[in-house]
């Protein structure tokens, strides 16, 4: 007898409630105690992801593909590395966070990823627009009381409130936009509204078109890709630095899979899903220039993290664009697998650094290089794979996507992608100039590593160089069929 | 005779002053009272989409399943998003947008 997939979800939903049931009877014990359990139940989950197979999932909105499983694994392996960070974060939160014992509100704090997770997961799978929006909800929701966590910090606060309301609206407009295009195919199922779009007079075209591109823009939203990114520095800076990782590679991973997922399914009416692809072009050409120029001044890591995660966004959304490649899927997949290693991987030495030096500007890494060795050869490798140096990840990612988009010959993306890589080389090794060539202040101490940090950075670390050495290690796992 | 036309049209509206209102107003509170306008000009319009896509002489209960669904959803929103104004104005004494500048370029 098989067991349905959709048991993995219910799982991880379980798993969180328990947590959240266990912290409340559970006052003198020591609350990272969670974060283990949390960690422990979705390393198992994702045991049973690496050997479960696509097939049939029994269900009309639910599918195992093999995208899903990837984008579960990809969720399910974010959430474990915050959790690792937000034990080492713990101290920063309960210091901003009123409450009776020392340590009352973390219970919360470690469950409520654990909760966007089992959202992630159903995200990957949906496909139908009813449970892709009550799972994107489910995700977003979880990231307002996440974002907003540390109540005695203004900044966390303003970056919760900023982030409510406009996520709010970019729900507001994907669900107007759902609702036109459910008007017009009188379906809300994608493979079904992928068989009925051939059949749609001219004459509500037009609706479609709206809907689509409504949709467009709230998804843009998610996955931070200009115009839609004004709300991402903000957020990124003043929200706790775990949550920052989390946002920046869980909610844009699962935007994507939605994304390609109904562009997929417009392309059966090349009137609708031509225009779609333009403005999609069009986005990532927008994208592409503001996150990368932006990021140019920065001083802030931070937010320097936060610009080029909309610049990243951009060189996705150039594989999105070339979807008529028989590789585009797979090119999107290795640029996230790339893209989660190297940003958690920054996000973790951010964390460590910060919570040791009080504050996350470029100067507080200063003489990195001299003070922890081994911090800042992980930090080094983050920011070459970020910039696309050969032999590592990110450069893996950035070839597949480029050889894509000449397939479908978008040589302005590609001429434009290359521009803004060199622009991204700048602002990249300028962390690595602080690390290395300036001076670390007087009086400072090495930074204590805990143990599980080490061994999740280690295991990035290796698995970065991987993927950039060996990249058949990335594309014999998958099949190279498009989603 | 109220037609599919007429639902339309009003849900637009109600889309488009809500747009505006998140736009224009500088009250945190008035703007999510926008925000729940948008998501209610949607139901409106699903509601119309699914009374008039007639199968059997029944109206198609997906679009009446997906209203349900967004009333449910924006409960919790306004749930969580009203405890993070609250907190904000314990804060800050204050709900207007102009105050909520700390972090900028």
């Amino acid at each position: 007898m098989t067991m349905p997939p959709v048991l993995l979800e219910l799982f991880v939903l379980a798993l969180g409630i328990v947590m959240l049931v266990l912290e409340s009877f559970a006052e003198t014990r020591d609350r990272k105690v969670f974060a283990i359990i949390g960690i422990v139940g979705l390393a198992l989950v994702f045991l049973f992801l690496q050997v479960s197979a696509p097939g049939p999932s029994g269900m009309v909105s639910y599918v195992m593909d093999w995208p899903a499983i990837f984008f579960k694994k990809v969720s399910v392996l974010t959430t474990i590395v915050v959790l690792i960070m937000s034990i080492d974060y713990a101290d920063t939160i309960t210091r901003f966070l009123p409450g009776r014992s020392p340590q009352s509100g973390l219970g919360e704090f470690f469950a409520l990823p654990v909760l966007t997770c089992a959202g992630m997961m159903w995200m990957s799978s949906a496909i139908d627009f009813i449970l892709i929006f009550v799972s994107l909800e489910l995700v977003t929701i979880s990231f307002y009381v996440l974002v907003a966590f540390m109540r005695r910090n203004a900044a966390s606060l303003e970056a919760g409130v900023k982030y409510l309301i406009l996520s709010a609206l970019s729900t507001g407009f994907t669900v107007y936009g759902i609702t036109w295009i459910y008007g017009v195919t009188q379906q809300t199922n994608l493979t079904q509204i992928q068989q009925v779009l051939p059949s749609v007079p001219l004459d509500n075209q037009p609706g479609l078109l709206f809907g689509a591109l409504l949709v467009l823009v709230g998804l843009g939203f998610k996955i931070a890709a200009a115009p839609f990114q004004f709300w991402v520095p903000d957020v990124y800076q003043g929200a706790p630095t775990p949550i920052t990782a989390f946002l920046s590679v869980g909610s844009k991973a699962v935007g994507f899979i939605v994304l390609l997922r109904v562009v997929l399914s417009f392309q059966s009416l090349p009137a609708v899903g031509d225009r779609l692809i333009s403005a999609i072009t069009f986005l990532a050409a927008v994208t592409l220039i503001y996150g990368n120029l932006a990021a140019l001044p920065q001083t802030n890591f931070k937010r320097l993290l936060a610009y080029s995660s909309v610049g990243h966004a951009g060189y996705l959304l150039i594989a999105v664009a070339a979807i008529g490649a028989r590789d585009s899927g797979l090119a999107v997949v290795v640029y996230l697998a790339a893209y989660l290693l190297m940003t958690l991987l920054s996000f973790l030495i951010l964390v460590i650094v910060s919570t040791h030096s009080q504050g996350d500007d470029i100067v507080h890494f200063n003489g990195l290089g001299k003070r922890s060795p081994f911090l800042a050869f992980g930090l080094l490798v983050a920011m070459m794979s970020l910039a696309g140096v050969p032999l590592t990840a990110g450069f893996l990612g950035k070839f597949l996507v480029f050889k894509v988009a000449f397939e479908t010959r978008q040589f302005f993306l590609i001429a434009l992608g290359i521009l803004t890589v060199g622009c991204g080389f700048y602002f990249y090794l300028k962390v690595v100039k602080a690390m290395y060539w300036q001076p670390a202040p007087p009086n400072v101490t090495a930074i204590p590593i805990s143990r599980l940090s080490l061994v999740a950075m280690w295991v990035m670390v290796v698995l970065i160089f991987a993927l950039g050495i060996f990249p058949q290690f990335a594309t014999g796992l998958l099949p190279s069929t498009s989603p | 005779m109220v037609t599919l036309n007429d639902y339309l049209i009003v849900s637009g509206i109600l889309f488009a002053i809500g747009f505006a209102g998140v736009l224009l107003r500088r009250n945190v509170i008035i703007i999510f009272m926008a925000l729940e306008l948008m998501l209610n000009a949607a139901n409106l319009s699903l509601i119309g989409f699914a009374r008039y896509n007639v199968h059997d002489r029944l109206p198609d209960y997906n679009g009446q399943v997906l209203a349900f669904f967004i009333i449910t959803v924006a409960a919790a929103e306004v749930t969580v998003g009203l405890a993070i104004i609250v907190a904000l104005f314990r804060a800050r004494q204050t709900t207007h947008v102009e105050d909520i500048n700390t972090l900028k370029f």
